[in-house]
C-alpha cells in the first residue's frame, strides 16, 4: 500500500518527465534554453492563479472568479497609474507610482476575493454559485472603469515586473517562484496551513474541534483574489496594456493545473508542489503541441482529456483507497 | 498586548515602507489637468511638421516611376524586392513614387496617367478622391511604428496626413488635371492585393505640378 500511495503522489512528475522526453525526441527547438525560459515565463501568470486556487480546493472549494478579478485588477493598477484617482470634491488628483498602482491592484483583487468569502460564510453561498456571481460582477466592474477599452503605454517601471530579467530570468518567473516557496511554507508549516487542510479533510469535525471554519475559509479566498490580483499585474505589465477581455478562461486552466497536480476536488488532499508540477504539465503540453504545429483547436481537445484523465485517476485512487 | 505590539510593528513597517516607496503624489486637479493637455500626442500638428520639414527633402528619394511601372509589368516580384517597403508582418507592402505622365481621364477619385513612352494605358492612377489607409504614413520608411507606444497616436498621424492630401494637395490636382495635359507627381502606393492596386498602380499624391 505505501508503494501504491508513494505512486499515486508521483504520477504527476512521472508524467512531466514522460512528456519531456516525448518532447525532446519530437522537436529540436524544445530543449532550448530560450524555448525552456519560454515556458516559464508562459506559465508564471498561471502558477499565481494555481497557487490560490489550490488552497481553495483544499478546503474543499471552487473559485470560478480568478480570471475575472485578474482582468479587473489589472485594470484597476493600469487606470490608476496612467489617469490617477481624481478626488473632485477635494480638487486634488492621486497620481499613482508603479509601485502604489500594484498594491492597489493587490488590495482590489484581496477585497473581491473577501467579497467572495463574505458570500460563502456569512450567506451560505455555494462556492460555485457565490464564485460564478463575481465572476460576472468582477467583468462588469472592468468594462466600467476601462470603457471597454484597452489601458495602453504603462511605462517601464511598471513593465519590468513582466517583460523585465533578473540574472537571465524573467521577472514573472522570479515573483511566481518567490510565491511558490512563501506558500508552500504557509500550506506546510504553519496554523493556517495545517487548518485548510483540516477544512477540507473533515470540515465538521474541523469544526468541533474549535477551528474557526469560516474564518479560514475567508482567508483563503482573499487570499486567492490577491494571488489572481497579482497574476493581473504581470498580465498587463508584460503586455503594456491593461485589456478589458484578460483572463478569459483562465480559471479552467487554473483548476486544470490544481487537478494535473494531484489535489483531490473533494479537499484535503494535494499540494503547492504539485499544483507546480501541474502547471508545468499544461505549460508543455502547450508549448509542445505547438511546436508540433498542431492546430489551436485540437490543443483544447487534447488539454480537456489529460484533465479528465487526471480527475478520473484521482477518483480510481480514491476508490482504491 | 502581544497583539497590540505586532499592530503597531506592522503599521510602523508599513508606513516606512510607504515613505521610502510613495504610493502617490497629490496633484491639483488644474495642473494635473494642465500636465495631461501637455502630454497628449497632437497628430495634427505632428502631420503639419512633418508635411512641411521632413517629407519634402526625402522626395529625392522615391523611385522614378518610368523605372518602376515597367518593373512591376515585368516582373510584380522583382520590383516588390528591389523597390518596395515592408512594413512589420504585414504581407501589404509600400511604394514611394514620383515621375510625370499624360492624363488620360479624370474622375472625381482618380486621374490615369500613361507613364511610359508611348503608352496608351492607364498605368499609374493618382488618388484624388476621400484618402484612406497608411500609404502616405508608411510609404516613405520616414515614420517607424516603435516610435510610437500608443499605437492610436501612430493611427492618428495617418488620418492627420490623408486630411492634408484631401485639403491641400487634391484640389490643385483637380484644377490641373485636364486629358492630355502632362503633369508631374510625388506619392506613395500601398498594395494590398497586387491584382487590384498594381493594374493601374493606384498612388496617393502628396506633390502635383502641371508641366508645359
Amino acid at each position: 500500500m505505501p508503494m501504491r500511495s508513494a505512486l499515486k503522489k508521483l504520477q504527476p512528475l512521472i508524467a512531466l518527465v514522460v512528456m519531456l522526453v516525448a518532447m525532446t525526441l519530437l522537436s529540436d527547438k524544445f530543449l532550448t534554453i530560450a524555448n525552456q525560459r519560454n515556458i516559464l515565463l508562459q506559465i508564471s501568470v498561471n502558477l499565481c492563479l494555481s497557487i490560490g486556487m489550490t488552497l481553495i480546493i483544499l478546503t474543499g472549494g471552487i473559485d470560478l472568479s480568478v480570471g475575472a478579478i485578474l482582468a479587473f485588477a489589472g485594470a484597476f493598477a493600469a487606470g490608476l497609474l496612467k489617469h490617477g484617482l481624481v478626488l473632485k470634491y477635494f480638487g486634488v488628483v492621486l497620481q499613482f507610482t508603479p509601485f502604489g498602482a500594484m498594491v492597489a491592484g493587490i488590495v482590489v483583487g484581496l477585497g473581491l476575493g473577501l467579497f467572495n468569502g463574505m458570500a460563502i460564510t456569512r450567506f451560505k453561498l455555494p462556492p460555485f454559485v457565490a464564485t460564478l456571481g463575481m465572476l460576472s460582477i468582477a467583468r462588469g466592474l472592468t468594462l466600467l472603469w476601462t470603457g471597454g477599452f484597452p489601458v495602453t503605454d504603462l511605462g517601464p517601471q511598471f513593465g519590468f515586473i513582466g517583460a523585465g530579467f533578473w540574472l537571465g530570468v524573467p521577472m514573472a518567473v522570479w515573483i511566481s517562484a518567490a510565491l511558490v516557496i512563501l506558500f508552500y511554507v504557509v500550506s506546510k508549516h504553519t496554523t493556517l496551513g495545517r487548518y485548510i487542510y483540516a477544512v477540507g479533510g473533515n470540515e465538521r469535525a474541523t469544526a468541533f474541534s474549535g477551528i474557526n471554519v469560516d474564518r479560514i475559509k475567508l482567508w483563503v479566498y482573499a487570499l486567492g483574489g490577491a494571488l489572481a490580483a497579482v497574476a493581473g499585474l504581470l498580465v498587463t505589465a508584460r503586455l503594456d496594456a491593461a485589456d478589458p477581455k484578460a483572463g478569459l478562461g483562465y480559471e479552467l486552466d487554473s483548476i486544470a493545473a490544481v487537478v494535473i497536480g494531484g489535489t483531490s476536488l473533494s479537499g484535503g488532499r494535494g499540494s503547492i508542489l504539485g499544483t507546480v508540477l501541474g502547471c508545468l504539465i499544461i505549460g508543455v503540453l502547450n508549448n509542445g503541441l505547438f511546436l508540433l504545429d498542431v492546430s489551436p483547436f485540437w490543443q483544447q481537445v487534447v488539454k480537456g482529456f489529460v484533465i479528465l484523465a487526471a480527475v478520473a485517476a484521482d477518483k480510481l485512487g480514491a476508490r482504491k483507497e | 498586548m502581544k497583539r497590540a505590539v505586532q499592530s503597531v510593528l506592522a503599521l510602523a513597517a508599513f508606513t516606512l515602507i510607504c515613505r521610502l516607496f510613495p504610493l502617490f503624489h497629490v496633484v491639483s486637479l488644474k495642473q494635473a489637468t494642465a500636465e495631461q493637455v501637455a502630454a497628449t500626442f497632437n497628430a495634427t500638428q505632428f502631420a503639419e511638421n512633418f508635411w512641411t520639414n521632413q517629407l519634402p527633402a526625402a522626395t529625392g528619394k522615391a523611385v522614378k516611376a518610368e523605372v518602376l511601372v515597367p518593373a512591376i509589368q515585368a516582373d510584380p516580384a522583382a520590383a516588390k524586392k528591389n523597390f518596395a517597403r515592408r512594413v512589420g508582418l504585414s504581407e501589404g507592402y509600400f511604394y514611394f513614387v514620383s515621375g510625370h505622365g499624360r492624363v488620360l481621364a479624370v474622375s472625381d477619385d482618380e486621374i490615369a496617367l500613361a507613364v511610359t513612352d508611348g503608352g496608351t494605358n492607364a498605368e499609374v492612377t493618382l488618388q484624388a478622391g476621400l484618402v484612406f489607409g497608411n500609404a502616405l504614413r508608411d510609404g516613405t520608411g520616414l515614420l517607424n511604428a516603435s516610435d510610437y507606444p500608443n499605437s492610436q497616436d501612430f493611427n492618428d498621424i495617418s488620418a492627420a496626413l490623408n486630411h492634408i492630401v484631401e485639403t491641400r494637395v487634391l484640389p490643385k490636382l483637380h484644377e490641373q488635371a485636364k486629358v492630355g495635359a502632362s503633369i508631374s507627381f510625388t506619392g506613395c502606393a500601398e498594395v494590398d492585393d497586387e491584382a487590384v492596386d498594381l493594374k493601374p498602380l493606384k498612388v496617393v499624391p502628396i506633390q502635383n505640378a502641371m508641366e508645359r
